[in-house]
């Protein structure tokens, strides 16, 4: 919009920008003021005062909540599960919806319907029976949660994916199995290469998803492999009690991964919310 | 690209495989795994007491998996639907016991069983013991005697007494604690009692400990209280007695107590910011090891819960358990007998006696610990001091006749809304009546 | 072409659409199975009808509670969130200096996860409260505008990225005709700018509504239903029927097929919108 604004509203404006985003930024530096606090300090009435002489503890929460609940570990299992996820559900997902795409039948549409369907179903319907039945068949491990993700991603991306691929034509697949080439080398060679904006796209969404998610993980592998949101959950100890020191510390630490992802991302991500608001 | 993705899909099913099935076969080690309840001890559990055992008995593989807190019956739950099922895990009385009615096996021919000194103290169900306690526990009102001997050398005190010992009801107490807060400044503490901690998570000490004595005013036995289908909460205004008590005279404001966890409050007690907290024995470490801690060992004494009930000058501090181990009835009979090895290594052996008195800090109820063999922490010989004392009476964990959690939990949204001012202290006591009629029907009493 | 393929169904659609049925279709079915039976696990099942749905409002009064709170936060949220994102992206788009990087900030708390934001919000909120010796729990409205400053917090800047981006692609010759016409700022918003940037309004009320509706983690780490139930959202309440009552199981199965059916209605709501809206242009 090429509508420009009169000099004095355009300063008025900025401030009132400026405001927002300190109101926006506010939480975040509580936290990391408190982070560095000892726990005593912080609870309620002293949350907005800076670190003194007193209260000032470096960096011991840091070392003590890493260390009470395993923050490293816990990360690990953060950035294993997100990237396992998110590459299989990317190549399942765009397999099977270049299938239900091309390939026009009963069965394909009655798949595709039941894929949008599951996107609306909200996580509470399935959640008791999914978490008893990953343990029945041994998917209650980091490796087995990964297909329970690519079953709950699969709707979106699918959907995604089958939008993107109906907008380009035939010939080229075409042209490429005239020429002999087997389903499988078309896929990977002509049709891969062509879904790599909306891959991009639906990566964004799903890393978005699976980093965040806290009930799949608590559920199904939460009491033996805890990801950072399960871990968080868990810094409330014995009793019912938090160690606020502790949490303010991990809450720092979970926060660093996400804003490095954004600061860097932040193009496709806005590309991806864009996109997917029009779809979803 | 096609032969990254294959190897990738072979490593992933590769992993999986030794996930699902890997870990716990290959080392042809029988797998005892206990689900342990008490989230402060969890270190102890797999620092000292896993290496010990497995040391002792290499044929076995210790697996302590704690629950968070608050989570037990959740985790347990779910844990007991898996493959690999706890064989080990904690029932918290007859209640714990009808939950898990499926899943408790017989354990009168145990070595573990055959430790405990007063046999009527095991869980039955249907002529089989099933449960076995393996911790005394004792609460009352911990105070702190150098601040109350400060207290009673004041030439303005408005009382007679001498000692804090010489507290022997309520009206004494309230006396006491009422004076004490004319005096704060004098006193140098900021409140007599800690905070009346709300946190979601830290009303235990409210819904089920506070409670006890009503619910023994009433029912006289546990046996009674787990059969009753109703509770008139006859005791309704003794407990308000002792509970404003609390919140009046407060470290805290009354807005306040939703954000303290009793961590808190024990922590004020450590730093001698206050003279009196409610909590039991378990509570040491809490206080030992708070950074800063200015209470001297031999101050930390216990006062009984006064409330006004008729006769409680010869009452106690409440004595009993809610700890008693299970085993899983469904797991393998060689689990099942290294449970049992497990068990009875801790309580019985040299070694596991020491790590239970010096390191997990039980008093056990088990006839192998002599009398000396006793956590050597203030509140635990408090409570042995309590036990033995001439004429006095202890008074029984009653409330393991709750029928379910979700009365406690109604009980203290209830106390909660009293605090905030939203409900009348009748409005309390109907909610105790409601939800346990409720509960009760749900539990099939 | 697609006679080859469809014989490459085990290879193209059935690894995902194992994946599906084993997480998603089977627990489904199972579940709304589930929801007619008495059972605490889900292999030992005993068929009692519509007793579960009878209880889930019998019992306690929990449920009906929580619907009406999660209808009032959304409906609060779904106003307030767009006004505020509405009226950031049009500031945005007037080449105020710093219009990235406020961009940028005000983005950001998307991304942050709902537990995380959840404990951030209540460290800042009982600090706030403890001025006035209150905390979260002292009284239900402190959870509830609590829940709802979170949500807009969060939420803001997700739609304003989608208003920022509506607002460019109106042709700047309609605004200037609009300014040759004389037309004034209000006129101008309302006649020219909110006709079209309609369907991204559709899309960002859509989006508020499921987000309020669905809402779980910020709720768990906030107040958990603090004081008393009475900021208990639908998704929380289901959980801790399911989890913290023995034999509750299939009354929170009960609900969640009735909350299920709740979420599917608005979702359908917004197809049907969505569709007229195609068949208008």
């Amino acid at each position: 919009m090429a509508q420009v604004a009169r000099k004095s509203t355009k300063w008025i404006l900025f401030i009132i920008l400026l405001i927002v985003a300190a109101v926006i930024i506010f939480p975040i530096l509580v936290v990391l003021m408190n982070s560095f606090k000892a726990n005593l300090f912080i609870s309620s009435t002293g949350a907005f005062k800076l670190p003194d002489s007193q209260s000032f503890v470096g960096l011991a929460n840091y070392f003590n909540g890493a260390d009470r609940i395993n923050f490293f570990s816990a990360f690990g299992y953060s950035l294993w599960i997100t990237i396992a996820s998110v590459a299989c559900i990317l190549l399942l997902t765009s397999m099977l919806a270049w299938y239900i795409t091309r390939v026009k039948g009963k069965v394909t549409s009655a798949i595709y319907y039941l894929l949008v369907f599951s996107m609306i179903v909200p996580f509470q319907m399935v959640m008791f029976t999914m978490s008893k039945f990953a343990n029945m068949i041994h998917l209650d491990n980091p490796v087995g949660i990964i297909v329970l993700y690519v079953g709950f991603g699969c709707g979106m991306s699918t959907f995604m994916f089958s939008g993107f691929i109906k907008s380009i034509p035939l010939a080229l697949e075409e042209a490429a199995m005239i020429d002999g080439a087997t389903p499988v080398r078309t896929f990977f060679s002509v049709v891969l290469p062509m879904l790599k904006s909306t891959a991009i796209t639906i990566a964004i969404l799903e890393t978005m998803w699976v980093w965040n998610d806290y009930l799949m993980p608590y559920l199904v592998i939460g009491t033996e492999y805890r990801t950072i949101p399960v871990a968080i959950q868990y810094l409330r100890g014995g009793y019912g009690s938090v160690d606020m020191g502790a949490m303010m510390a991990m809450l720092v630490l979970a926060m660093i991964p996400v804003i490095v992802f954004f600061l860097t991302c932040q193009k496709y991500i806005i590309k991806g919310v864009l996109a997917g608001a029009v779809k979803g | 690209m096609k032969k990254a993705l294959s190897i990738m899909l072979i490593a992933l099913i590769a992993l999986s495989s030794v996930f699902a099935n890997g870990a716990s076969e290959s080392s042809g080690k029988t797998e005892v795994y206990f689900l342990n309840f008490k989230p402060e001890i969890a270190d102890v559990y797999t620092n000292v007491v896993e290496p010990a055992f497995e040391a002792a008995y290499p044929q076995y593989d210790l697996k302590v998996v704690t629950a968070a807190s608050n989570q037990y019956q959740t985790t347990l739950r779910s844990e007991l639907e898996k493959a690999a099922p706890p064989v080990i895990f904690q029932v918290n009385g007859p209640v714990g016991v009808q939950e898990n009615v499926n899943t408790v096996a017989p354990l009168q021919d145990t070595d573990y069983y055959s430790l405990l000194a007063d046999k009527s103290m095991a869980l039955t169900l249907e002529g089989n013991v099933v449960g076995v306690p393996y911790a005394v526990e004792g609460y009352g009102i911990i105070y702190n005697d150098a601040i109350m001997r400060k207290y009673f050398a004041l030439p303005d005190k408005a009382v007679s007494i001498s000692s804090a010992e010489e507290i022997t009801n309520f009206e004494t107490l309230k006396a006491v604690v009422e004076d004490m807060s004319k005096h704060l400044d004098e006193l140098g503490i900021q409140g007599v009692f800690a905070s009346t901690s709300f946190m979601p998570g830290s009303e235990w000490r409210w819904t089920t400990h506070l409670v006890n004595p009503a619910l023994w005013a009433e029912f006289g036995d546990l046996a009674t209280a787990q059969a009753a289908k109703e509770f008139q909460f006859t005791a309704s205004e003794n407990f308000k007695n002792i509970f404003d008590l609390y919140l009046n005279n407060s470290i805290t404001a009354k807005g306040m107590v939703g954000a303290r966890a009793d961590a808190d409050s024990m922590a004020e007690f450590a730093l001698g910011q206050v003279a009196m907290v409610q909590n039991g024995n378990w509570a040491a470490a809490q206080i030992l090891g708070t950074a800063g801690n200015t209470v001297a060992d031999e101050d930390i004494k216990f006062l009984p819960l006064y409330m006004g009930l008729d006769g409680e000058e010869n009452y106690g501090i409440c004595v009993g358990t809610e700890n008693y181990l299970a085993f899983n009835k469904n797991a393998s009979p060689e689990a099942l007998e290294g449970a049992d090895v497990f068990l009875t290594w801790l309580f019985s052996s040299d070694e596991g006696k020491a790590i239970v008195t010096n390191d997990l800090m039980f008093i056990t109820p088990f006839s192998s610990f002599s009398a000396d063999e006793v956590p050597d922490d203030p509140l635990a010989r408090q409570v042995n001091i309590w036990m033995n004392k001439d004429g006095i009476t202890s008074v029984p964990w009653v409330f393991n006749g709750i029928p379910s959690e979700q009365w406690k939990a109604d009980f203290a949204q209830a106390m909660l809304e009293y605090i905030n001012g939203n409900y009348t202290w009748d409005q309390v006591t109907k909610v105790a009546q409601d939800a346990w009629a409720r509960e009760a029907e749900l539990a099939g009493r | 072409m697609e006679k080859t393929l469809r014989k490459y169904f085990p290879l193209f659609a059935l690894p995902a659409l194992i994946c599906f049925a084993l997480s998603f279709l089977i627990p489904m079915v199972w579940g709304f199975i589930l929801s007619f039976c008495e059972f605490t696990t889900i292999t030992d099942a005993t068929f009692v009808g519509f007793k579960n749905y009878v209880r889930a409002f019998t019992v306690d009064n929990y449920f009906t509670g929580a619907f009406w709170f999660t209808l009032g936060f959304t409906i609060v949220t779904v106003i307030s969130i767009n006004i505020l994102a509405f009226t950031i992206a049009m500031i945005l788009t007037k080449n105020v200096p710093g219009t990235n990087a406020f961009r940028t900030i005000f983005f950001m708390p998307n991304l942050i996860g709902g537990i995380v934001l959840g404990w951030i919000w209540q460290v800042v909120l009982n600090g706030v409260l403890a001025g006035f010796e209150q905390t979260l729990l002292s009284n239900a409205k402190y959870g509830f505008w609590g829940l709802v400053i979170l949500m807009n917090w969060q939420n803001v800047g997700y739609m304003m990225v989608i208003y920022i981006a509506a607002i460019q692609n109106i042709s700047s010759d309609m605004l200037e005709a609009a300014s040759i016409d004389g037309a004034d700022g209000k006129t101008t918003l309302f006649k020219i700018i909110i006709p079209s940037v309609m369907p991204s309004i559709t899309i960002c009320l859509f989006l508020t509504l499921t987000n309020g509706f669905k809402l779980y983690d910020q709720n768990l780490a906030l107040t958990n239903g603090a004081p008393n139930h009475q900021t208990e959202m639908l998704a929380l309440n289901i959980f801790n029927t399911f989890y913290s009552r023995t034999g509750f199981e299939g009354v929170g199965q009960a609900k969640a097929v009735m909350f299920t059916i709740i979420v599917a209605a608005i979702a359908l709501i917004q197809l049907i919108a969505t569709r007229s809206r195609e068949v208008e242009n």
